[in-house]
């Protein structure tokens, strides 16, 4: 200490710039470890998520109310006391669905917003875009919301990202099976975005037999060009001309609403619509067709009919104890747009499986390896409103693996195909499909995860 | 878009990633013993003066605050210098000191006086180059040895350390110093430093060959460079610059919008050559992010975020390939012709999924980039000559051995020296220093020595988040002002530069890089350096 003090006068002793005086200090300050023992974002009273998705912009409709049920939900979680003594503070950025603003908000969450784990981001090309950074920094990933396989059939190329919904390509398995059986006659085509929703789609139904030949059956566009007016019309002309009777979608639903429009316009009238699930979001759809000029009724009657599955019940299901636990929370908590729909649900969900991950990990266990050796160990045990467990395994990150197949009816409400829902489940490679027998727990007391404890 | 502009790209390249003829670090002995500084003081400021001639001829240049000096006297060295003197570019004749502090291309100063009014010392030295190997480490290392001699017999108690920073093509300067004269430097910096040429120089032979395939198949690139040496093999290397320039020209004329037409396998797809752009500069690696575009802003012209970055690729592109062309002609001359051989090289795996992804739209699809690549793989490849190809792959590398304290600097968007290199020197320094600090926590006993310290900080001077200007005619207005910080190649503002030397100095006090508490406390006040230690804006595209 000596020898510093000397080297300190000799060095600034006349100096006279803010550079030697801030010097000095940090002479002092380098004596201190390079980073804090903990993970960043966590203290005895507080635990910081981050989020990235599109707030506004023409990819933001539907998807834009996932934060606020999110943040609803940590706010009823916080009101009881926090996980633990640690409320749950999430903090949200807005990408516009532009991945050069889903990499410096990013940045941002990690060094200024000082980020614990990234929550519920959504979109495929924006979170690929920044996926590779945060497994590289091992911050946890989770409850991605987007239904791209290579996100977490491949741990060890982002081990860090877990997924929260089923992937396309299990998703294509399943419809494709139910459309094998139910489909017998009609001529099948497909548009699909030639990227990796698409390509996802394409895999899934071709395990279940389906092949399309491009040009003729498989029609396609490039993402992001549906949002050009009429951008869809000749892929539709396309399928029409081919004499196509069910059209597969595999697309976000922008495209799907797009597309929608385009075969009405040249009066292509298809038996049936079967979309992946991500494409067919009533709220998304009908947005989008309303800013066309269609009105919520017209676009619910266009809706209708439209097959598509899903991982958890229908928003519109009153006799779902999650469901109904879920719209009081939404009620009383959220502070944004609060229209029950199928996007709050989805948020309300993450928010308590994330809130069941800290019940679980402990007091003391909330760190980054932590959290995801425990989803890689335990990550079934993570259950809520899903009909089917979650996936994750020290070999897979995937969320959901079973689907239950519906179709939406006039008032853009998805209902089950049958008598009664019927899941069904696979994986994301070639296994099969088979019935899924696995019953759901049921939601914890006062609608918080099992053994939450606020001490 | 502007044309290409050989004056103007030889100006830019004044700080070109070049390591010529370092083969290896044989130092050469020192040649007749340098004549005493000549000095005066200037009785106002109360700086003194001194220059003089090294052993060699070479001029230099030392400016000493007196009335506050503290101490640390910094070594400037500038970045590459072409050898031969083309229509507005004058190569350095040793009898001037060109820069004596870092100087911004983009704000149009230096730092000199900020660091005397800091109570720091500057100096540096320049010398001609007779060829273009004559600008290399083995010739410079030795040179700013004597400098350091000079200085410190000059002012033998009050120089109490020596910082050795310099810029671009200097990056083997400031780390072969280090590995020769260890404990010379009490710290060390490099701005936008190219610290791997190999795998730069790798990246801008396949721009050349992949604006060959989808382009113009006249263009030869790296397989012309070195067939002549001197001013002819320079302006031969010049005329391959000027083919892919008049491309270049072209596409920036007609916004790459018709379809592409080469190679012929593509043309029924109805590929725009614009995704063909694209999809070259994420194969080489050049930033999506340019002075004037932000890789984010549209408009009804721009409309997607994937097309501003085309854009950003355009501008970044020329100047790119003025880097390799320099450092292709200069390591030609010293490898020998046919150094580039590309026979093996799998160029779709240096596309990226995330890439891929990001920049979906505007490399046309899954189905554009397969025809793209598909073209790609069926073209024929560049043979090089084996004998050049084993020199070319001898060049020098760091060790990273060197203890002394290294703080870089870089623009995440610099399309000259890409920021690559600083995340692959920054990865292997610190890895370099875990090991050393494994083997002193596995050893035990008086012999374990001293702790290693940590010894490399990397900081980036990053863009706003967005700063894409539109004409009235809703075209990319890339005449402006380029974007304040982030871009542009060896251009910072002086506050940034000033953060760094701060830094540098604190390292040679400490005997090793600031603490990330302390870092952050600096980065935090300098406006658009990223207080993230952790950034990492891009990785070169081969590790050697």
């Amino acid at each position: 200490m000596k020898i510093r003090a000397s080297l300190t006068r000799r060095v600034f002793g006349r100096a006279t710039t803010v550079t030697a005086g801030i010097a000095i200090s940090a002479l002092a300050l380098s004596a201190l470890p390079a980073s804090a023992a903990n993970d960043p974002g966590v203290t005895d009273t507080e635990i910081v998520l981050g989020m990235q998705l599109p707030q506004d912009g023409p990819a933001s409709p539907g998807y834009n109310k996932v934060d606020d049920a999110m943040r609803a939900y940590f706010d009823y979680v916080n009101s009881k006391g926090g996980v633990y003594g640690r409320k749950i503070r999430l903090e949200v950025k807005n990408d516009q669905y532009k991945t050069g603003l889903t990499i410096t908000t990013k940045d941002s969450l990690i060094s200024k917003e000082k980020v614990f784990a990234f929550i519920g981001s959504v979109g495929t090309q924006t979170h690929l875009s920044v996926v590779k950074d945060i497994n590289r920094r091992g911050i946890p990933d989770l409850f991605v919301n987007s239904g791209y396989s290579g996100l977490y059939t491949t741990p060890s190329k982002y081990p860090t990202t877990f997924g929260g919904l089923g992937t396309y390509v299990s998703e294509a398995k399943i419809l494709g099976k139910y459309m094998k059986a139910t489909f017998t006659t009609e001529k099948i085509g497909i548009l699909y975005q030639t990227d990796d929703f698409g390509r996802n789609t394409v895999a899934g139904l071709a395990t279940a037999g389906y092949t399309f030949e491009k040009g003729k059956t498989a029609a396609t566009f490039i993402a992001g060009a549906q949002a050009q007016a009429g951008a869809l019309d000749a892929p539709m002309q396309q399928l029409m001309d081919n004499k196509v009777e069910v059209v597969v979608v595999g697309a976000v639903a922008s495209a799907y609403a797009s597309a929608v429009a385009s075969a009405n316009k040249i009066g292509f009238k298809p038996k049936k619509w079967v979309v992946i699930s991500v494409g067919s979001d009533a709220t998304t759809f009908q947005t989008i067709l309303y800013t066309k000029g269609i009105p919520l009724a017209s676009s619910a009657a266009l809706l209708a009919g439209t097959i598509t599955s899903s991982h958890a019940p229908a928003p519109a299901d009153a006799t779902d104890e999650f469901v109904v636990a879920f719209k009081k929370i939404n009620t009383d908590f959220n502070k944004g747009d609060k229209a029950w729909d199928n996007n709050v649900l989805q948020g309300m969900n993450i928010a308590y499986q994330m809130t069941s991950l800290l019940v679980n990990v402990g007091k003391t266990g909330v760190t980054r390896k932590n959290i995801i050796s425990y989803l890689e160990k335990n990550g079934p045990s993570i259950t809520g409103a899903g009909f089917a467990p979650l996936g994750y395994s020290a070999t897979s990150h995937v969320a959901y693996t079973g689907f239950w197949i519906g179709a939406y009816d006039a008032t853009a409400s998805l209902k089950p195909i049958g008598a009664a829902r019927q899941m069904w489940t696979t994986d994301s490679g070639t296994g099969p499909v088979t019935e899924l027998t696995w019953t759901r727990p049921a939601i914890g007391a006062d609608s918080l995860p099992k053994g939450f404890s606020a001490k | 878009m502007k044309t290409l502009n050989v004056r103007k790209s030889l100006a830019i390249v004044s700080a070109a990633a070049l390591l010529v003829g370092a083969t290896a670090l044989a130092i050469p002995t020192a040649g007749a013993a340098a004549a005493a500084p000549t000095c005066k003081t200037d009785v106002k400021t109360n700086v003194e003066t001194c220059t003089g001639a090294l052993s060699n001829g070479a001029v230099y240049e030392i400016r000493v605050p007196h009335a506050n000096f503290h101490g640390s006297m910094y070594f400037w060295a500038h970045g590459f210098r072409p050898t031969y003197a083309y229509p507005g570019y004058t190569p350095p004749n040793g009898k001037t000191v060109e820069e004596l502090t870092p100087f911004s291309a983009n704000t149009g100063k230096n730092i000199t006086s900020q660091m005397l009014a800091s109570g720091r010392a500057v100096a540096a030295f320049d010398r001609k180059t007779n060829g273009g190997y004559n600008w290399n480490a083995a010739e410079s290392i030795p040179l700013m040895k004597e400098l350091v001699d000079i200085a410190k017999a000059k002012y033998t108690s009050s120089l109490t350390k020596v910082i050795i920073y310099g810029s671009s093509g200097a990056g083997p300067l400031i780390t072969g110093f280090n590995e020769t004269y260890p404990g010379v430097a009490d710290a060390s910096g490099m701005m936008a430093g190219a610290t791997n040429v190999s795998a730069a120089l790798r990246t801008g032979c396949d721009l050349f060959y992949l604006l060959s395939v989808f382009a113009d198949p006249n263009i030869k690139g790296c397989a012309a460079f070195g067939a002549a040496k001197g001013v002819n093999g320079h302006m031969l290397a010049l005329q391959q610059l000027g083919l892919a320039g008049a491309v270049l020209t072209a596409w920036s004329k007609n916004l790459g919008a018709p379809a592409l037409e080469t190679p012929a396998a593509v043309k029924p797809y109805g590929i725009p050559q614009r995704s063909a752009l694209l999809l070259i500069g994420l194969l080489g690696g050049l930033p999506t992010k340019s002075s004037h575009m932000d890789g984010i802003t549209t408009n009804a012209l721009i409309a997607e975020q994937s097309i501003n970055s085309t854009v950003a690729i355009l501008e970044n592109f020329q100047d790119a390939l003025g880097t390799a062309t320099f450092t292709g002609q200069a390591i030609g001359e010293i490898a020998g012709a046919g150094f580039y051989d590309n026979t093996k090289t799998d160029f779709s795996s240096l596309l990226t999924e995330e890439d891929a992804a990001r920049f979906n739209l505007g490399l046309s699809g899954d189905d554009g980039i397969a025809v793209m690549l598909g073209a790609l793989k069926a073209a024929p490849r560049i043979t090089g000559t084996p004998a050049s190809v084993a020199n070319y792959a001898k060049l020098y590398q760091p060790t990273y051995a060197s203890t002394t304290p290294m703080v870089l600097l870089s623009n995440e968007a610099d399309r000259l020296v890409l920021p690559g290199n600083a995340v692959q020197y920054n990865d292997r320094a610190q890895a370099a220093y875990q090991a050393r600090l494994d083997t002193w926590n596995s050893q035990s006993g008086v012999k374990k020595g001293a702790k290693p310290l940590p010894n490399t900080l990397s900081i980036y001077a990053i863009t706003p988040e967005t700063y894409t200007k539109y004409t009235a005619a809703g075209l990319p207005d890339l005449a402006g002002a380029p974007a304040v910080s982030g871009v542009g190649h060896q251009s910072f503002t002086v506050k940034q530069s000033m953060t760094w030397v701060a830094l540098m100095e604190i390292s040679a006090y400490a005997k090793r890089v600031p603490s990330a508490t302390v870092a952050q406390k600096y980065l935090a006040k300098t406006p658009y350096l990223s207080i993230d230690l952790d950034f990492r804006p891009g990785e070169l595209k081969y590790e050697k």
